[in-house]
Order: C-alpha cells, then structure tokens, then sequence
C-alpha cells in the first residue's frame, strides 16, 4: 500500500556546500540519501514530493559539517500481509518462484501455486497448467496475495499465494509472442 | 412484501449465532443470577413481531432493564443486524410515534404516560435491518466456511523447510538466501545439502512422529468442524436461499416509517379524509423525501387549505365532498367525479338556471372566432373596468352566487372541470399568489356583462389548460 507522509531526518552538510545555493544541495542531498531506501518502519521511500521545513544548522564540532533537521513529505511504499499485489516473475524454480513488485521481493512457494499447475523444467523454467493454457516463466505478470511478510530494518521481504480466486497470471509475455 | 421468511431467517441466525452470547457487563463475572445467554435470541424475537420500536417500550413489553436491553442492542448495531435512531423528542413527538406503532397494530398498544411533559427526552429507536441482516449472516457464512477451508488446506500457511543433514530449519522468509545458482533446489547455508519443505514431508511418510500426528489429528479436526458445520447450519442456508429472490421488507428510516405508518392509520380511519391525506402523504413523504416533514406534519397545513376552501363554498355548496385542486390529484387515486369537481357544476346547473346557460353556452360556440379577434381589445378595456368593479363585484358574487356557478359551469366538459375549480379559488382568493390575469378574468362573471364575460373565459381557459400542463410536471418529477 502506498501512503504519503511527512519524515523527518537530520541532514548532515559539508562545509563546501555552504553558499548561495545551500538549500538546493540539501534537498538534492535528500533525494540522494533517501529515495529508495526501506525502513522497517515505514517501508520504502518511493519519491519526495516536497521538503517542508529545514531548520537551523547546528556546526559540529570538529569536522566543521552542519547538521540540519529537515522535514519532508514523501511518497512510501509499504505491503502489508492480505494484500493483493502485482507483481513480475524475476525466478522460477522448482520450489517456487520470485517475483518482484517494485522494490519488493516476493517468494511464492510451491504449495501455494495451484495444484493444477506443474513445474517443467528446462532452458525456460516454467509453471503449466496441465493443458498447457497458463503459464508462469520469468518475466510473466501475476497477481498474488501477500499472506507474510518478513520486515528487517532495511529489506522488507513477502510470501505471496496464487492459490486463491482471480489470482494468478494476468499477462504472460510468452502467450503474446 | 411478505415478512415472515425473513422473520424466520432472522430467528434461525438468532439461535444460529448468538445463543450463547452474554451480555454482561466487565465488571460483574458472577454466574448463575447474571447469566443471560439466550436473552439475545429473546431481544432479536421480539424485534421480529415489530418493526420500529421505542427501546424503553421493548425493554418494558420483555420485562427486561431498559440498561440490559440497550447493551444487547447495541450489540446488535455492532453486528448490524439491527439500525437505531435516537433522537430528542417532546412527548408529542412520542406521542406521533405512538399513534404509528398503534397503526401498525401489532397489538402492541404503547402507554401513554409522561405525555404532559414537555421537556426535550432523548429516545432511542430500534428496528430489524432485514437488508443487512441477509447480507450479514450471509457473509458470516462464507467467513466461517472460507476459515476452515483454507486452515484445511494450509493455504495461508507459509512453508517450511528443514535440512536432512544438520537438521535446520528455514521457513520461507529465507528463500531469497537459499536459493542456489546451480540448480532449482534450496540449499543449507551450513552444509549445503538440499532442503526438503516439511509438509512435502507429511504427504510423503505416514509413519508419524509426534508432530507430524498432532498435525493430522488437527486436520481430522478440522474436517470434522467442517461438516458438522455445514450439517447444523443447513435450516440457515436454505432459508437464506429461500429468501434470496424475495423482496427485503424495507421501513425506511423511522422519520418516514412513522410518517408512512400515521397515513396509512388515518387512510382507514375516517373514510371522508381518506383521500385528500393520501394525496397530501404522496406530495410530502413520497414524493420528496423531507426529512423534517414527518413532525411538522404536512396535512396540517393542507387541512388549513381544505377549511379556507369549505368556508368559502359552504354557503354555495351543498354538497360535502371536496373538489381536489389538479396539484393534489396523482395517478392511481381513486376520486369520485365530485372530487375532481366535474360532475358537481353540471348537477348544479340542472337544479339553478339552465336557460341562461343554454344561452351562454350558444354564444360562446357562435361567437368563438370573432371572440378572438374582439378579445385582445375588450380584454384591455376590461381590465381597467374591472379593477374598479371588482370590489362591487366581490361582494354581488357573494349574493349571486348561485347564478354565477351556474353561469360558469356550462361549457364543455373540460371547460366546466376548470371552472369548478376556478370558482372555488376565485371566492376563496386563493389564486391571489397566482398570475393577476386570472384573478382578473374571474371577476366578470360577477359583474355579469356578457361580452367581456365571454372573452374573460377564454383566457381563463387558456390558462387553466396551461396550469393543467404544470399540474403534470409537478406529479411526474
């Protein structure tokens, strides 16, 4: 699910970046740092939409960098257990596949693949049904329900199931060719 | 709409599901004397044999505390199986209410005490939701089903995986670790041996440890709930297809139930107000839906209209019923003749002065041509005559009446109904907010000069028609 919220963090600048364009930097700096990165808490930073407010730099000691508390408002990706998703087929092995929605990695087992369908083997392994009419191989589109979801403090890892109604593969680019 | 499968569908899901709910407070966990189970199944009965009801009347009818009976309720919004409507009310509002439960006549008689006073009570209301209700055991239904079905086929279970070798286990949270480049199989971050999913193990061997029997002792379990589920639960899932293609019993709000109740109470009560209150419950409450309509109580306002009118025609009228202005009448209503005010003039005319309606009537067919072209000069002339007579005329109307009404009503059909109605607006000056021409028109007769009276009618018939157009508008939107 994605939600947008305000964050906060504390920038720290070089010295050098100290000038008339002190405030570009340390949005650009922000963008940099933290476009992509995954917070157990929050999930995944998508995008900054808008900085509200930097507040007063504070020199350090020392090393002469500022640090700023600057509060952003961003774009954050987050999935939760229950939630349906679409995804892309990034690996398919014999006890399951991977799958990938956005910057999430998601592992759906074999037993949670429909048992009409078998895993064949070969150059591009695959999932068939047995009439051969849908077909999971890398690269496929699928839909699928997160039933887990496993949050370190900077990955954020799910169990998905296409075992369930309307799920499944929803364009499959081997069909297509 | 018949009630009574729903009513049974809503006692089913009562035993069904909230037999054995108590509902006691969290501070007093003594048994025996506290224990209510059942009462929820009593409370939602009763609600069947009612549709909207005050809650203090309920809890007296079951002889239940008002306090007890409103926790259960509340329960019941929570399960939404029941709406409530709470409202601040003086006892004449309690009182309205009262007349419609009455009306309903579902021998619940309510007593009328505490009326005298006028200080503002917050009342609450409930009433079964049989929309919801359907909806909700239904879902319910697929809920549980769906639970074991699930749990039966460890759908939403996240695998697991153990090493043969060193015994390790990995649940599926690891898979991204696991997996090898080199083939398709998970391998240990130990020893690198192959990883074996630990249900693919149940299936395989039935030799069982002990976890793997608890596992299917679980399962048997579960299959076993399944059925026995599906086996008490039968009379709930054939009543609820049973009821699936009937129309829900809807009472709307308690505002429109009310009001719809009290119509429907005072349609049978006095059969001379019948329909004039039907027209008047179609205007405010079926029409449009105004919420604030139901206390300020439309008719009371029609019924001004009504007397104004019957002041005015007593004295030319013999007859009792009353002429229904166009706005009033709907479709589907059943309306004596007398009270679209068509055959009335015409029975007049035959007792009063036939011949000079003869007459006039002759004219008015003649001269129908060389009206039009006169009209627009003599209208004008008229006009300003007219606003000097028309107080002299008001007060001859009031002698002449008879003559006039008679005079009046002697065109055709549709000319007379038109009339009829005019004339009783005309004494009673009600088309005073209307367009001036009209009120204009209407004097002549009184003053009875023949030609400007002529031309008058015509208008009047013209605008009557153009009235007639609107009257439609109004009752279609």
């Amino acid at each position: 699910m994605f939600f947008h919220i305000t964050l906060e963090r504390n920038m720290q600048l070089h010295p050098r970046h100290f000038g008339p364009h002190l405030r570009e930097k340390l949005v650009a700096k922000l963008m940099k740092d933290v476009e992509g990165t995954c917070s157990g808490r929050h999930g995944f930073v998508v995008a900054i939409t808008n900085v509200e407010d930097i507040g007063k730099g504070l020199i350090r000691e020392g090393t002469g960098f500022v640090t700023f508390p600057v509060k952003y408002q961003c774009v954050a990706f987050r999935p939760f257990k229950g939630e349906i998703l679409e995804a892309v087929v990034t690996m398919v092995n014999k006890m399951g596949f991977f799958a990938e929605a956005g910057p999430v990695q998601i592992f759906v087992s074999n037993h949670l693949i429909p048992d009409d369908m078998e895993f064949q083997s070969g150059d591009m392994p695959n999932y068939t049904t047995s009439d051969g009419s849908v077909k999971i191989q890398k690269d496929s589109e699928v839909r699928l329900k997160i039933i887990g979801t496993r949050v370190d403090a900077t990955e954020i890892f799910c169990i998905g199931t296409i075992k369930d109604d309307f799920l499944g593969v929803i364009n499959d680019p081997g069909a297509a060719s | 709409m018949s009630l009574e499968p729903f009513n049974r569908l809503v006692r089913l899901a009562a035993r069904a599901f909230y037999d054995d709910i108590t509902m006691k407070g969290d501070n007093q966990p003594k048994a025996g004397r506290g224990d209510n189970r059942g009462m929820a199944v009593v409370v939602l009965d009763a609600l069947t044999r009612r549709q909207w009801v005050r809650e203090e009347d309920l809890a007296k009818a079951l002889k239940l505390h008002s306090k007890q009976l409103r926790r259960t309720l509340r329960f019941f919004e929570e399960e939404k199986l029941v709406t409530r409507d709470h409202r601040k009310e003086t006892a004449k509002c309690a009182k309205v209410f009262s007349a419609a439960v009455a009306a309903t006549g579902d021998g619940q008689k309510i007593l009328k005490e505490g009326e005298e006073k006028t200080k503002l009570h917050t009342h609450s209301y409930c009433c079964l939701d049989y929309a919801q209700v359907h909806d909700v055991v239904r879902y319910r239904l697929h809920r549980m089903k769906k639970k074991l079905k699930d749990e039966l086929d460890s759908r939403n279970t996240i695998q697991e995986y153990t090493c043969p070798n060193c015994g390790k286990r990995y649940s599926a949270f690891d898979a991204l670790q696991l997996v090898s480049l080199t083939d398709d199989y998970f391998h240990c971050e130990n020893c690198n041996g192959e990883l074996v999913a630990e249900s693919d193990k149940l299936a395989a061997e039935e030799m069982g440890d002990g976890d793997d029997n608890a596992r299917r002792r679980r399962r048997e379990k579960l299959k076993d709930m399944l059925q026995k589920m599906e086996e008490q639960l039968k009379p709930l899932t054939l009543q609820l297809a049973r009821v699936k293609d009937l129309p829900v019993p809807e009472f709307g709000s308690l505002q429109a139930w009310e009001a719809r109740a009290n119509a429907a109470a005072r349609a049978s009560g006095d059969s001379s107000a019948v329909d004039s209150t039907k027209s008047s419950q179609g205007q405010g409450y079926g029409g449009t839906p105004m919420p604030f309509l139901g206390e300020t109580r439309v008719e009371v306002a029609l019924s001004g209209v009504e007397v104004k009118e019957e002041d005015t025609e007593s004295d030319t009228k013999a007859t009792a019923v009353k002429v229904l202005p166009p706005w009033m009448i709907k479709q589907g209503m059943n309306l004596t003749k007398e009270q679209y005010g068509e055959v009335m003039p015409v029975t007049k005319m035959d007792e009063s002065s036939a011949p000079i309606d003869d007459k006039k009537s002759k004219d008015l067919k003649e001269d129908e041509k060389s009206r039009q072209d006169e009209y627009l000069k003599a209208y004008y002339e008229a006009l300003v005559k007219r606003q000097k007579e028309q107080e002299d005329a008001l007060k001859k109307m009031q002698q002449e009446s008879e003559t006039s009404r008679a005079s009046k009503s002697d065109f055709s059909n549709g000319d007379s109904e038109v009339h009829a109605e005019r004339q009783v607006g005309m004494k009673a000056k009600r088309e005073d907010d209307e367009n001036d021409d009209v009120e204009w028109e209407e004097s002549p007769p009184a003053g009875n000069t023949g030609g400007t009276y002529k031309l008058a009618d015509l208008n009047v018939e013209a605008n009557a028609s153009s009235d007639d157009e609107d009257d439609i508008d109004w009752e279609e939107g």
